[in-house]
């Protein structure tokens, strides 16, 4: 018994080692020389979950990226970066470990699809919270397209299904990758759409990650 | 081609290819920039519309009212919904519309707008994706009319860019423009001096370069013309009358004893001074030469009123007076007077009369004679006078029996003029060092009824006749009117007399003439024109100089002889070679020769000798380093 889970312990660290990681080493180590060492432990510890998970049910995937973000320090974007409204890379947020609504739901996204989930599952949701009275985004997960969303949400840490929310009104869903792959598959497009997508703002968080911006 | 051709070629392909690409990036900007405002449109579209469906519940009747409401409102290509597995729930296209745009225009831009996308929710579930396209003819319209606009507004750019770029070239290749002036100068041999030194150091280096190798050429000239003066003064002047000498008078002959020679005859008077041994002894050889220099004085006064009268001390103690077209009576009196002046003044000088005296032999001269005729008749004459009394005597030329009178020929000439009958003989000049032809030189024959005249013998006639510019007249016209084709792609010589160049018609003929002929004349055209005319430089002669340049006519000198006090019209004047008599050549000392040669050659001018008729005399003018030959000796080489 000891030997196999030796094994298994073994198995899991050799997968872990050869899986390429959620931050590049070269990313990583900018990350440390503008951040310093405690941003570095904390992108330590965010591979650590999710090598953890790596393999476990979606569930568990969106307990432990949800639980693992809703650390971070909720700060609003003027005060962190000078802007009413930014949408952080996953390295900006958890580098300066703070941001604001967009930003968790972004850092979420991003580390689910690392872990395998599918993009089809997941939404950007704008929604109107009741009890703030104020205007917010949650990531919504669908198990299959028709059932009921869970809500990862930061003010709340729980996952809740989107029928136990009562204090939040939904306005708008969106997918970027599903907006990507419509645009591409879409009747009479273009060549040049490649590059254009529908909306704006995820266009140009893309381009960030795309170029790493920490 | 030309560098500045070679400059504006390069710059203005230079600016067209510049104006073009900054055309098209222009158009492609513009292109982007629509497309963009049709995905911008299409995505305002999309996020609008999305939201408002959200509202609808997943109602779809509700949803296509409202996707048919914004689709009546814009310019849509079309919207469509599909559900979240793909699955088109409504979609709206739109119709194909008339383009006021050209089709090939639509070919090469073939517009595809740009599909804008949008989640559609209900609640917290999405329902679908919306699907948005713009209308692209508003696009085509758009462009085209950019195109149109852009086209208009390079084109006037291209315009005035390649006005600026002409001004431009020719502000900075102005000082080109002068050195390759100056250069083309020195081509020509005519000395430039560019005084106005340009700015840019490598024409100012070139202008200057040039400046120094025409002033060192300049200066050889100077030196050739001083040097032949200085010649000229030694070979034709006695130095104590400051008359001409005997070479002057042999070298000068030829010109008065030519079948087309101005003047038909005259009188050449032979002075000889008796007693100069007791003059000497009595009054000492300084006034004795006092005594000629007043005796050339006398000469001189009493000759002066005969046009082209030539005096010349022949020896110590002879002169020669010739007066061309001088009668027996008029000359008989100008001797008398002469004698007389000079008794005057041997007599003023208390010297013996009988002892100390002057005879003058005449002799009436006709143009057909030769030089040693002449010359030989006159000491005859000279002879008797001695042994006259009155120390003076008369002897006639033998006439020539004509064979036809004055009036025959007149008819046949005029028959010649009116008929055209006229035929041009030519005889080469040849250059004997390169056994190549120089030129053809002309000359003239004359058919009248079947019966051939050759210049010898019509020319002569018909300068007594007074119709020998008539002829020239004539034969001028017709070398432009019905040129020779046989002598086509030569070079010719045509030769005109003083009186001819010297009548006002004559330039308007050549000017007419030239201006409707010289371009079509078949073959290349030298005037050959008399040192005697030439060397006066006048404005007469600059003005042939003028117009035959300007009709790429050379201009030539023949008859020379050297005479001249200033060579700066050879300069002046350019012409392309000089002909002067065998004689000329043969009797010139090395250093008078070598003063003109220095000239020559610093010009460009060749030296032509004519007359030359055996190789005898052929090897003594290589001898002299002249080259170019005319005469029967041609016929050896």
């Amino acid at each position: 018994m000891i030997i196999r889970n030796l094994i298994l312990v073994l198995l899991l660290l050799f997968s872990s080692v050869n899986a390429s990681p959620y931050v590049d080493k070269k990313t990583l180590k900018r990350i440390a020389k503008k951040y310093k060492m405690f941003a570095k432990k904390r992108f330590y510890f965010l591979q650590v979950m999710l090598d953890g998970v790596k393999n476990g049910t979606d569930m568990q995937k969106l307990q432990a990226v949800n639980q693992f973000y809703n650390e971070v320090r909720y700060v609003p974007d003027i005060k962190v970066y000078g802007k009413k409204d930014y949408w952080a890379t996953p390295y900006q947020f958890l580098g300066k470990d703070k941001g604001d609504c967009e930003d968790y739901v972004i850092a979420k996204y991003f580390a689910l699809i690392y872990l395998g989930m599918s993009s089809k599952k997941l939404f950007f949701t704008y929604v109107h919270s009741t009890k703030f009275k104020a205007p917010h985004m949650v990531l919504t997960y669908f198990k299959t397209p028709r059932s009921e969303p869970l809500i990862l949400d930061n003010n709340n840490r729980k996952i809740f299904p989107a029928s136990k929310r009562k204090d939040l009104i939904p306005i708008y869903n969106f997918n970027g990758d599903s907006l990507y792959r419509a645009s591409k598959t879409g009747a009479g497009t273009g060549k040049k759409l490649k590059k254009q997508q529908s909306h704006k703002k995820w266009d140009q968080l893309k381009a960030n990650i795309r170029k790493r911006v920490i | 081609m030309t560098l500045f051709k070679q400059i504006a070629i390069i710059l203005s392909l230079f600016l067209i290819i510049i104006l073009s690409t900054v055309l098209v990036l222009n158009f492609n900007s513009a292109n982007q920039g629509v497309q963009k405002r049709l995905f911008e449109d299409a995505k305002n579209t999309a996020s609008s519309l999305s939201l408002s469906l959200g509202s609808a519940n997943g109602d779809i009747s509700m949803m296509s009212t409202m996707i048919n409401a914004n689709f009546d409102s814009g310019n849509y290509q079309f919207i469509s919904l599909t559900d979240i597995d793909g699955a088109v729930l409504f979609r709206r296209d739109g119709e194909v519309q008339e383009l006021d745009v050209p089709q090939w225009f639509i070919k090469l831009l073939d517009i595809k707008a740009p599909i804008a996308s949008a989640n559609v929710s209900a609640g917290w579930s999405p329902i679908g994706l919306l699907n948005v396209q713009s209308d692209v003819s508003y696009a085509y319209s758009q462009l085209y009319s950019i195109l149109k606009n852009l086209l208009i507004s390079f084109a006037l750019l291209a315009l005035f860019g390649l006005a600026t770029l002409n001004l431009l070239l020719h502000t900075i290749l102005k000082p080109l423009k002068e050195v390759q002036r100056q250069a083309e100068a020195v081509a020509r041999n005519e000395f430039i001096i560019q005084e106005k030194i340009p700015h840019t150091k490598e024409f100012k280096d070139v202008v200057l370069g040039m400046n120094t190798m025409v002033r060192k050429v300049k200066a050889m000239f100077d030196k050739g013309n001083e040097e032949l003066k200085r010649q000229k003064e030694l070979e034709y002047i006695d130095p104590t009358t400051k008359l001409r000498n005997r070479k002057y008078l042999i070298d000068k002959l030829p010109e008065y004893l030519k079948i087309d020679a101005d003047s038909k005859g005259g009188i050449n008077i032979m002075i000889a001074f008796s007693g100069v041994i007791e003059a000497n002894e009595k009054i000492g050889h300084r006034e004795v030469d006092k005594l000629f220099s007043n005796m050339a004085t006398v000469f001189k006064q009493h000759s002066a009123s005969f046009k082209n009268s030539i005096v010349a001390r022949m020896n110590g103690t002879e002169f020669s007076v010739l007066l061309p077209d001088c009668s027996d009576e008029a000359a008989l009196q100008i001797a008398q007077d002469i004698r007389d002046a000079v008794q005057t003044i041997i007599v003023e000088l208390e010297l013996d009369t009988d002892v100390t005296f002057i005879s003058l032999g005449l002799y009436q001269y006709n143009y057909t004679q030769n030089i040693g005729q002449l010359l030989s008749l006159s000491d005859n004459a000279l002879a008797q006078a001695k042994f006259s009394d009155t120390n003076i005597h008369l002897d006639h030329a033998e006439n020539a029996t004509e064979v036809m009178g004055k009036d025959a020929w007149r008819g046949i000439i005029n028959k010649a003029i009116e008929r055209s009958g006229f035929n041009f003989l030519s005889y080469k000049a040849v250059n004997a060092k390169t056994k190549k032809d120089a030129h053809n030189a002309l000359s003239i024959s004359m058919s009248v009824d079947g019966q051939t005249y050759y210049f010898g013998q019509f020319m002569a006639p018909a300068n007594q006749a007074g119709l020998g510019t008539d002829i020239y007249r004539k034969v001028l016209d017709m070398i432009f009117t019905q040129p020779d084709m046989k002598l086509k792609s030569s070079t010719c010589s045509l030769r005109l007399p003083f009186d001819f160049l010297e009548s006002p018609e004559t330039y308007e003929q050549m000017s007419t003439l030239f201006r409707n002929h010289a371009k079509k004349l078949p073959f290349k055209l030298i005037i050959e024109m008399p040192d005697k005319l030439v060397s006066q430089n006048s404005e007469n002669v600059k003005l042939y100089k003028h117009l035959l340049q300007e009709h790429n006519i050379e201009l030539a000198i023949f008859e020379f002889i050297g005479e001249s006090t200033d060579y700066q019209y050879l300069q002046d004047l350019h012409p392309t070679y000089i002909k002067a008599e065998k004689d000329y050549f043969l009797g010139q000392s090395e250093q008078g020769l070598g003063a003109l040669k220095l000239i020559t050659d610093a010009l460009g001018i060749d030296l032509i000798a004519t007359g030359v008729m055996d190789a005898q005399t052929l090897k003594e003018l290589q001898a002299k380093d002249i080259h170019i030959i005319q005469g029967r000796a041609t016929e050896m080489l």
